[in-house]
């Protein structure tokens, strides 16, 4: 089985965030950028589909920018994966989902699949979009908030669950297919410090920004017009909520859940 | 110009969901009284809730219903969506944030090289005929805005992050609509079953949880515990303690939230009974929203929370637990 | 001008031994001291992920890292617990003998058996007659005919209880001396090798410490490392490549202290303030970053000194008395700023006063660090 992953740099969950000078995006100053958490997971899946379907081989892809790209390449290959490429986003160029999805979608191209493995959606941004709309533009079936992912080789046919919002859907389909992987069947696991020392001389595979650019055709970049990155305010002591019984207070608390503080379940 | 906007609902179990609900009042906000709000429904048994969302401030109504759709995988979805949209004059496409529907973003952003964006908690129109959406980002410790520019913006709700719709009369029109056939490859289709309900057994852990509610000595005895629980459970969120009540035993050691005990940096933590001290605030000021009961206006818990309630918590949670049950709709 | 950067290389490495602390070793951290308990699977996990034998080349099946690199990791992982730490590279020490002192032959035979599968292994210098003092060893050799047969106790033997193997230093004949000291290698399988019941101890409380026992132990010429009176020139020579990963060790526990302490500093109120708003805080806390810095550079020298060939006798010295007195310093300091809290085992502070403590007195005591200090020091002025 030819295996896919999709792999993408976020910022490490400890790492402070702050806007960048502009307060247009992340200020990258002093960013640690690691494999993003549902990605891991996927890269896990992927080298445990590897074991159990002999003669399979995992190839992780990742389009971003120097020097990051490269690096969570070479911890997915750390952890087990035979190949990589990296597609190079021009250092400064927007992070557009469906620009990714076409450029993921050109170097696909140059590999043949049965699966391709995504996180569901990544740690830093949260869209989620890359992957279904690469799917439209590959014209294959996809599935996201997937678990316990299996291959039934008699039947030619993976077998898995979707976890949706009020419960969960059992999945039969044959590949190729794009999954958006929510859990692995184990906890991903650790590169040794033997691999993470040879992945530095692995090679990867690079398409520079000049050959994929002329692929990708009339195509209008950039539709998000601007972007501001902001911090909740600093903490000013509470807001007490004022009432005349215990139900009007806590009729005024959901409001402002839902509303305002937008956490209500 | 204002825009028209197609909102692509879910019923769930024959009935609209809530998301749904809030996408249409959204939508309306966006069209104002000029701009054409359309619902689409897609699906089987969807005479409830195609007539409820009649009544939820739209101009018309489309039913696309067929039992093959019960279980519709996102490319289906995609196809029937674009067959609506496509030729249509509708420059907004609002999506529900649910699993499956917020999937449907980028398929057809995809195909219409449109402006996208998921979980939008703020939107509105900007002067240039597009959208403003802001979208919490990094688990909620940051917000991103987008402007997204038209002629078509795709974009899913993050639910519960708006008011629902409030009825309108009269209803708008209902129309059902053939099916359109499904796309297929050459592989064979993929075989959804129905889905599953899961059972929702003890709650989240405290280390995962998205809310947590913890109690502290205010509860007095063991036995009042309980209603830290009840309101958990109400919230599908997990329960902590402070080491007043952890110490006194009421509860295991695991449950204990602080300096000592576990730090959890949830969405949602609610303080029940707790006043505030450094070692138990430690372990919980990292959380998004922070909401305090307590009976004492100067106890230092109202100093990290973002909202408070000063009264008596045998009076205040139960009552909140009773609206939380109402509004999520739990018996 | 010295480059202090680090390569991708070596931030993979590091940042591995830092998310093996903290999810491996740090949740356990506190309940292995209050117990004493030797936490067995987290030195099984290490080895499985390579950070056991990290000296060892890999034709071996270690993990061939420089001293720098090395150094890297065990900062790391004595941030979480100093203890683990140095149950985690004692194979390090008790191995470097056999890297140092055995032939190609030997070496194969040994290592590459023992760093293929987990093994734990010990190294036996100190005995209950002194330590500093290992020129006046007395555990005693003795040939017959193409074997020796050892005898004597060895004392406060890192790992002893779990090793497999122990390489031990033993003496011909006292009255040489250094010049009657033998290296050997002996398989915890040998009859009469005999270690002894856990110490209790005041830090390090997971790690485990034991005497060992050699009665009549029998062992083939084969096992001896290097020649006859070859033993003490390989245990000091050994000394000079472990030094430098204390003083790595020693600044991950200072490194700890004053990350807990500017964090609570920055939290607890008192007089209508943040304490990291009182400027004797603020005293304190630059101070104490000062003294990491200074740990961790000198450090960092030393090790380069060494992977570049120099014995740096003098940088290791320096670094390891250096840090570990800082590691002191600093875990003092951190508890003062936590207060009556810091005093409490419920916080992690005090843990880390305990655990630096050993940092000044193992591998070479501080005031025995501070004789070899000076003595290099006035050679440039003799
Ligand atoms: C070494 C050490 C480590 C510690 N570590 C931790 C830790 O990890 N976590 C932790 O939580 N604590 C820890 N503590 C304990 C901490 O200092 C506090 O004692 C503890 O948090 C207090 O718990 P509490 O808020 O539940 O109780 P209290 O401080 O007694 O507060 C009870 C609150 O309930 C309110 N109340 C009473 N009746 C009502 C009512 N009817 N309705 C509404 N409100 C009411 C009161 O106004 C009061 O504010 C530690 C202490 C030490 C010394
Ligand atoms: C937890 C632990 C683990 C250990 N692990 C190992 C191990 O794995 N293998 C091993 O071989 N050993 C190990 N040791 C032993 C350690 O290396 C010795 O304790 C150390 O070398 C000091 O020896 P000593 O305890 O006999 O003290 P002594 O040599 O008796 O010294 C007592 C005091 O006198 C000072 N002193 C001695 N000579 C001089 C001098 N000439 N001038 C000035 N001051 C002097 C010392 O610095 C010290 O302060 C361990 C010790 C401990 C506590």
């Amino acid at each position: 089985m030819e295996i896919v992953v999709l792999v993408k740099p976020v910022p490490d969950a400890e790492s402070r965030l702050r806007p960048n000078a502009g307060g247009t995006e992340l200020d990258g100053e002093g960013i640690k950028w690691v494999l993003s958490g549902y990605d891991e997971s996927a890269v896990e899946q992927a080298l445990l589909l590897k074991a159990a379907v002999p003669g399979s081989s995992v190839r992780c892809i990742s389009f971003g920018p120097a020097p990051r790209t490269e690096e969570v390449l070479r911890a997915s290959v750390a952890l087990g994966c035979d190949r990589a490429t990296w597609v190079e986003r021009p250092v400064g160029m927007p992070a557009d989902p469906l620009l990714c999805a076409r450029v993921l979608r050109e170097a696909l191209r140059k590999y043949p699949h049965d699966l391709i493995l995504a996180g569901k959606q990544a740690g830093d941004d949260e869209e989620g979009i890359v992957p279904s709309a690469l799917a439209e533009l590959l014209g294959v079936e996809s599935f996201g908030s997937v678990v316990d992912l299996r291959w039934h080789a008699e039947e030619k046919r993976f077998r898995f669950q979707c976890v949706l919002d009020s419960g969960s859907e059992k999945v039969e389909a044959a590949g190729p297919l794009l999954i958006g992987l929510q859990q692995a069947w184990n906890d991903p696991r650790t590169a040794t410090l033997p691999n993470i020392l040879r992945s530095r001389k692995a090679t990867i595979d690079r398409l520079p920004w000049s050959d994929v650019a002329p692929l990708l055709g009339a195509f209008s970049a950039g539709r998000t017009t601007s972007q501001r990155f902001r911090l909740p305010p600093p903490r000013t002591g509470a807001r007490l909520i004022d009432y005349q019984s215990p139900e009007e207070a806590a009729e005024k608390l959901v409001k402002i859940l839902r509303e305002e503080a937008k956490v209500f379940p | 110009m204002r825009p028209s906007v197609l909102v692509v609902g879910e019923a769930v179990h024959g009935q609209l969901s809530g998301p749904s609900r809030e996408a249409l009042n959204v939508a309306r906000s966006l069209a104002g009284s000029e701009g054409r709000v359309t619902g689409l429904l897609i699906g089987h048994g969807l005479a409830a809730a195609s007539a409820e969302m009649a009544t939820l401030g739209t101009d018309r109504v489309r039913v696309v219903e067929d039992a093959a759709l019960t279980s519709a995988t996102c490319s289906t979805l995609a196809a029937i969506v674009r067959a609506e949209v496509e030729g249509a004059q509708v420059s907004v496409v609002l999506l529900t944030g649910s699993v499956r529907y917020r999937e449907l973003a980028g398929r057809l952003a995809a195909r219409w090289d449109a402006s996208v964006a998921t979980g939008a908690t703020e939107l509105s129109p900007t002067e240039g005929g597009g959208l403003r959406v802001a979208r919490p980002v990094f688990g909620g410790r940051a917000t991103e805005e987008l402007d997204l520019g038209g002629p078509r913006c795709v974009v899913a709700l993050r639910p519960h992050a708006f008011p629902p719709a409030s009825t309108t009369a009269p209803a708008a029109p209902v129309e059902r609509r053939a099916s359109p056939p499904f796309p297929t490859g050459n592989a064979p289709a993929p075989k959804v079953s129905a889905l599953e309900s899961t059972e929702v057994t003890g709650g989240p852990s405290l280390g995962d949880a998205t809310i947590v509610v913890s109690g502290g000595r205010g509860l007095r005895a063991p036995e009042n515990f309980r209603l830290v629980e009840e309101l958990a459970a109400s919230l599908g969120a997990a329960v902590g303690a402070s080491r007043a009540v952890t110490d006194a035993g009421w509860r295991p050691g695991s449950y204990q939230v602080g300096q000592t005990g576990r730090s959890v940096a949830p969405q949602l933590y609610v303080a029940v009974g707790i006043s505030g001290a450094i070692q138990h605030v430690v372990g919980m000021v990292s959380s998004r929203v922070i909401v305090a009961i307590n009976s004492d206006a100067q106890a230092p818990i109202f100093r990290v929370a973002d909202y408070g309630i000063v009264g008596d918590l045998f009076a205040i949670v139960p009552a909140l637990t009773k609206e939380i049950r109402k509004v999520r709709g739990l018996s | 001008m010295p480059d202090f950067s680090l390569t991708a290389e070596q931030e993979g490495v590091r940042d591995l031994a830092r998310k093996f602390a903290k999810t491996e070793m740090l949740p356990k951290a506190a309940e292995a001291d209050r117990l004493g308990r030797f936490p067995e699977e987290v030195l099984r996990k290490a080895w499985e992920l390579g950070l056991m034998n990290l000296n060892i080349p890999s034709e071996y099946g270690g993990s061939g890292l420089s001293l720098l690199d090395q150094c890297l990791i065990v900062e790391e992982l004595a941030h979480a617990c100093g203890g683990m730490t140095t149950s985690i590279i004692a194979n390090c020490l008790a191995l470097e003998p056999i890297l140092l002192g055995g032939s190609p032959e030997q070496k194969s035979r040994v290592l590459s058996p023992f760093c293929g599968s987990y093994n734990i292994a010990s190294f036996c210098l100190t005995e209950p007659s002194g330590g500093s003092d290992a020129g006046g060893l007395l555990t005693r050799a003795r040939r017959d005919g193409d074997h020796y047969v050892l005898d004597g106790e060895k004392c406060f033997i890192t790992n002893a209880p779990h090793a497999s193997l122990y390489t031990v230093f033993a003496t011909t004949d006292p009255a040489l001396r250094h010049r009657g000291i033998c290296a050997f290698y002996v398989p915890r399988s040998t009859e009469g090798v005999v270690p002894g019941k856990e110490e209790e101890k005041m830090g390090h409380r997971a790690s485990s410490t034991s005497t060992v026992r050699f009665e009549h132990a029998t062992v083939p010429v084969s096992q001896r490392l290097g020649a006859e009176g070859d033993g003490f020139s390989i245990a000091m020579r050994t000394l000079d490549q472990t030094r430098t990963p204390i003083g790595a060790l020693a600044t991950g526990i200072a490194q700890a202290a004053v990350d807990y302490a500017s964090e609570y500093a920055l939290k607890r109120r008192t007089f209508g303030k943040p304490i990291a708003e009182h400027q004797a805080i603020q005293i304190k806390l630059a101070n104490m970053a000062q003294a990491v810095h200074a740990a961790r550079l000198l450090t960092w020298q030393a090790a380069w000194t060494i992977d570049h060939g120099k014995t740096g006798t003098l940088e290791s010295s320096i670094a390891k008395c250096f840090a570990s007195d800082a590691a002191m310093q600093v875990a003092d300091e951190a508890i003062q700023v936590f207060g009556g809290y810091g005093y409490m085992k419920e916080y992690p502070v005090e843990k880390l006063l305990r655990d630096a403590k050993l940092t000044q007195i193992y591998e070479g005591s501080n005031e025995i660090q501070r004789i070899v200090i000076a003595r290099e020091h006035l050679k440039a002025y003799a």
